[in-house]
């Protein structure tokens, strides 16, 4: 690829550049001169491992084949609860139930109080283990067997550690 | 770029009018054209194994199933 | 493909060489996650303190990085990465099958398409600005972009590139790199949707 070497033309490029938000999708993505923020306390910070908590629900439910009524039987746990889990993101779980589902999934009950945003992460990796699995699964479907070696994969990091 | 490997594509007559009239119409070479079409198919193949469906809506919204590939 | 480019060190004001890349890998959008997120994060709430910067607040961060490594295997999609001092500093995904050209004249014909484009946060200005920082690069943005252009001509598109700008971009992108704005596109939130043409393109390219 031939990119321009002309030292004024990048000069004047990246004078136009620093003028605006050039951002085309990704973080930045939502930044919109119209809308106002709310509390900035309130700025999600779990939301990476977030999404691996309800994906890892997903995934382990969908792999032993049980439906989510049958699940919430299981684990003596709200069924409107765990709808919500699985179709709200935003939603934050009680500890009881997580560690219910902990429990009747088999999955370590301290890890997903982390992932749910109940408890503190001490651990830097499991953020980058938490986007990476998340990033090889999809939240409906058959599971694949992609996801299936992604998904335990995932299980066996959050019960080494 | 990545290193290229040459192939020898025989067609019938038709597929080469076909071609070429596409050709035309995008103001492609034959070749992008085909690499285009292979692109094409690898992502809609890929999604289609993950059980997604693609549809064609017509302008009156009635929506037809494309043939799974 | 990895080729040395030049950017510009905005301590220095000097030109600094950097690496423009298309392998990308899934550890690149893990980096981005965890090194670039953070400081969107700061520099979110520093803005949201300021009163005149206000306005320029991200509402909320959704980035949807699912199914990433299945689209890194895809031909009609290409990642590109520049990095520079070892650090991943700015990222770009473009499709190339997606969408085609809106614009009458070119109606129909293959285009690059911009998915997204993002300089890392540390070299966006409006970023940096609230938080008292000076922004690390410049120019990293351009040369994603610039990219894109010469990536269409590679393809035999001839430099027809479409995008969806932001609100806050349409500036940019129509003002300073020429591109025509075709109309709001209401299956992609009402952004505006703006295209190359191959005399722009190459006018851009050009400097003009």
């Amino acid at each position: 690829m031939k990119f321009n070497t002309d030292r004024k033309w990048l000069e004047r490029r990246a004078a136009q550049e620093d003028r605006h938000f050039i951002s085309v999708g990704g973080l930045i993505s939502t930044l919109d001169p119209t809308c106002q923020m709310q509390a900035s306390a309130s700025i999600p910070i779990v939301e990476t491992t977030k999404t691996a908590f309800v994906r890892l629900l997903q995934l382990t439910r969908r792999d032993r084949r049980l439906s989510l009524e049958k699940l919430a039987e299981k684990a003596d746990v709200d069924l409107a609860e765990l709808v919500k889990i699985e179709n709200d993101e935003s939603f934050m779980p009680g500890p009881r139930t997580v560690h219910q589902l902990a429990s009747v999934l088999d999955l370590p009950a301290k890890k997903l109080m982390v992932l749910a945003g109940l408890l503190q992460a001490k651990d830097p990796s499991l953020q980058q283990a938490s986007v990476r699995f998340a990033a090889r699964s999809e939240p409906i479907g058959n599971i694949s067997p992609e996801e299936h070696a992604a998904l335990e994969e995932y299980v066996k990091f959050l019960n080494e550690r | 770029m990545n290193p290229k490997r040459t192939m020898t594509l025989n067609l019938t007559d038709q597929e080469m009018v076909v071609l070429e009239e596409l050709s035309v119409q995008k103001d492609l070479s034959k070749t992008a054209l085909l690499r285009q079409a292979l692109r094409l198919y690898q992502m809609v193949d890929a999604r289609i194994s993950r059980g997604e469906k693609l549809f064609f809506e017509d302008p009156d919204k009635q929506k037809a199933e494309l043939m799974v590939l | 493909m990895r080729q040395t480019i030049q950017i510009i060190d905005s301590q220095t004001g000097q030109p600094i060489d950097a690496e423009i890349f298309d392998e990308i890998t899934l550890a690149h959008f893990i980096e981005t996650q965890a090194d670039w997120r953070p400081v969107v994060l700061e520099a979110a709430r520093a803005l949201a303190k300021d009163p005149k910067r206000a306005t320029l607040i991200p509402s909320h961060f959704h980035w949807d990085w699912t199914r990433k490594e299945a689209e890194l295997k895809m031909l009609a999609l290409r990642f590109y990465g520049i990095s520079c001092k070892a650090r991943l500093q700015g990222i770009m995904k473009v499709d190339t099958v997606a969408r085609s050209c809106r614009l009458p004249e070119q109606q129909g014909k293959p285009l690059v398409y911009i998915d997204y484009i993002e300089a890392a946060p540390w070299n966006i200005k409006q970023l940096m600005e609230p938080l008292g920082k000076r922004q690390q690069f410049r120019s990293v943005g351009t040369r994603l972009f610039e990219a894109a252009v010469l990536q269409s001509d590679e393809e035999g598109f001839k430099g027809r590139l479409g995008l969806h700008s932001l609100p806050g971009s349409e500036g940019f992108y129509i003002k300073e790199c020429g591109m025509t704005p075709v109309g709001r596109d209401p299956h992609k939130q009402n952004l505006l949707w703006c295209e190359f043409t191959p005399e722009q393109a190459h006018r851009y390219l050009a400097g003009e």
